[in-house]
């Protein structure tokens, strides 16, 4: 039942906040004057409002900002350190500490890494993977190219770089399911340093990528996962550069956060054998799923529900700096919309899966300060239309001025390392405004989404799968994790 | 100066009761996400990281049995650190 509400309760959640803080502030009777003065500056003459609110209201504001920060920040802290000294290995199988105990004085032989690249009808795009792959410095021992019901060259391409292939049989569960076949015959004769590596067909490693894991997976044993960075590959115009802002900064948000991880990117990430046995025992108990699955595949976004899992179990999980990758961005509107759906949705079904528990805290946190945005920014704009079609003459606000030009140099420099056309673009402000009004836009009918879909596909008699494919474009359907 | 501006609502509406607390609202909700913005500015501070010592490990964990390593091959304080455990 809760997953069913899963939409509901954060819209809910959101609104209530969004309503008390509107009959507070309608409480402390506001009044806009709109008192004008008129300034001078050389030929030019304008009008100008020093309407500020209260600076009790902004204290307030202020004060409510650095709660909710601050608040967030510290029972992640809690719940990550929590796992990290946790010696339950009834709750927390995959705890340092237990991991620690289990391997101590005990040598496993020599780092081993396997790639499997999940791929459907990818032979335009996998050329460039395995090239990148198999010039990486350090060369993986083993790469199975896991060809699920393709109908193109994808299979022959692997097998011309000299690769193993792994044809899928009768999988209808996409990429969690085909990785999911192959896992089962390969994690059983997997050791402690023998290390799976899941990589999208469309991205590419840029150098380096597996040496920074070998040296972190060789330094710390009790270290379960490696994310990739992804940055987006050029191309695709403003909406391509839209997508590689974006991409740049949340690469920067995980730089400070010191590489704590929200999601291991389906794109490129690699897992000590280990984990990946523990989730799958682990499934129908601890974490959702059937039981001997290491990916559920029930869930839409897998990579964002691995992630959940493994922190469910204690694992130390990790996105160093020097992994990074270069995925692909959406072309266009339909294909953006469609990708950032699927994510959403698979967020909020994720989160709904696990419910209310410390790991996914966070994760919840994510969706409700997204719920908010949606309408604080509506908001905004409204007010902003609101003044324009009712003012006379052009008026200058020198508070939002303000407010205004530190929101632009927070773009611009969280922007910064993609580049000039990265910054130029965050410092046009209006075309990333636009972008992220899209994206709430993404997130209501995610909502809608997931409480009409959920309520139509499992009523009495119906599916129990719920029908997350609609809209899917054909050769986008494996690529359900690119983050 | 002449302006295509306020074809649509009469002036008045701006003192409105209703405008007036969206635009209160809007304050509000405005320098909540300035003072985010402010904070992402700031260089983020690791206090585990400002300790001399914090960063020692109380045995190696590294996959080599022998090894004498206590700080690991994590990355410089720059990097991010593996999200690991001091504690442990």
């Amino acid at each position: 039942m809760f997953q069913r509400s899963v939409g509901l309760v954060v819209a809910g959640v959101v609104t209530v906040g969004a309503m008390l803080l509107w009959i507070a502030v309608s409480y402390d009777t506001p009044t806009s004057s709109y008192a004008l003065g008129e300034g001078i500056f050389g030929m030019w003459s304008f009008l100008y409002s020093l309407d500020v609110p209260t600076p009790r209201v902004i204290v307030a504001a202020i004060a409510l900002a650095i709660f909710f920060a601050a608040g967030i920040n510290f029972l992640e802290w809690r719940v990550t350190n929590r796992s990290r000294r946790s010696s339950n290995a009834f709750k927390t199988p995959l705890a340092p500490k237990l991991v620690m105990a289990q391997t101590r004085h005990v040598y496993a032989g020599p780092m081993s890494f396997t790639v499997l690249i999940p791929a459907h009808n990818e032979e335009a795009s996998l050329p460039a993977t395995l090239t990148s792959l198999l010039s990486q410095s350090h060369r993986p021992e083993r790469v199975i190219v896991v060809a699920d019901n393709c109908t193109d060259r994808t299979a022959s391409i692997a097998r011309n770089f000299g690769l193993e292939v792994y044809e899928t049989q009768e999988n209808t569960q996409k990429k969690a399911g085909a990785l999911n076949q192959v896992l089962s015959i390969i994690l059983p004769d997997q050791g402690d340093n023998d290390i799976i590596m899941v990589l999208d067909a469309d991205t590419t490693l840029d150098a380096g990528f597996l040496k920074s894991g070998v040296v972190r997976f060789e330094s710390d044993r009790a270290l379960m996962a490696i994310g990739g960075l992804f940055y987006g590959e050029p191309g695709s115009g403003l909406l391509g550069q839209m997508q590689r802002n974006e991409y740049v900064r949340y690469s920067s948000q995980l730089n400070r956060r010191r590489g704590k991880v929200f999601v291991l990117t389906g794109t490129a990430s690699m897992f000590r054998s280990r984990a990946l046995r523990e989730v799958a025992r682990n499934r129908g108990g601890l974490v959702p799923g059937t039981v001997g699955d290491v990916y559920d595949t029930q869930a839409l976004t897998e990579d964002n529900e691995l992630t959940i899992a493994l922190k469910t179990l204690g694992a130390l999980i990790t996105s160093p700096a020097a992994c990074t990758v270069v995925t692909e961005v959406m072309p266009t509107l339909r294909t953006l919309w469609v990708q950032r759906l699927r994510w959403q949705r698979g967020a909020l079904e994720n989160i709904g899966a696990y419910g209310i528990t410390p790991p996914t805290l966070r994760y919840w946190a994510q969706q409700l300060g997204i719920g908010y945005s949606v309408i604080a920014l509506t908001s905004f704009l409204s007010l902003i239309l609101i003044t324009i079609l009712a003012l006379e003459a052009w008026i200058w606000f020198p508070f939002w001025l303000g407010l205004g030009i530190i929101f632009t140099i927070e773009r611009v420099v969280s922007a910064w390392k993609g580049g000039w056309p990265a910054r130029l673009l965050a410092a046009t402000v209006i075309p990333e405004l636009l972008f992220d009004m899209f994206l709430n836009l993404v997130y209501i009918k995610g909502i809608i989404d997931i409480t009409r879909g959920r309520q139509g596909s499992w009523g009495p008699g119906g599916d129990t799968k719920p029908d997350v494919t609609d809209g899917e474009l054909p050769g986008h359907v494996l690529k359900l994790g690119a983050r | 100066m002449p302006s295509p501006m306020g074809i649509l609502f009469p002036e008045s509406v701006l003192s409105s009761p209703f405008v007036s607390v969206l635009a209160a609202f809007v304050a509000v909700n405005t320098v909540i996400y300035a003072t985010l913005a402010i904070a992402k500015l700031v260089p983020a501070i690791h206090i585990g990281e400002l300790i001399p010592g914090r960063r020692r490990r109380f045995e190696t964990r590294s996959i080599f049995v022998d090894s004498e390593r206590t700080y690991g091959d994590r990355e410089p304080k720059r990097a991010h650190i593996t999200e690991s455990s001091r504690e442990v």
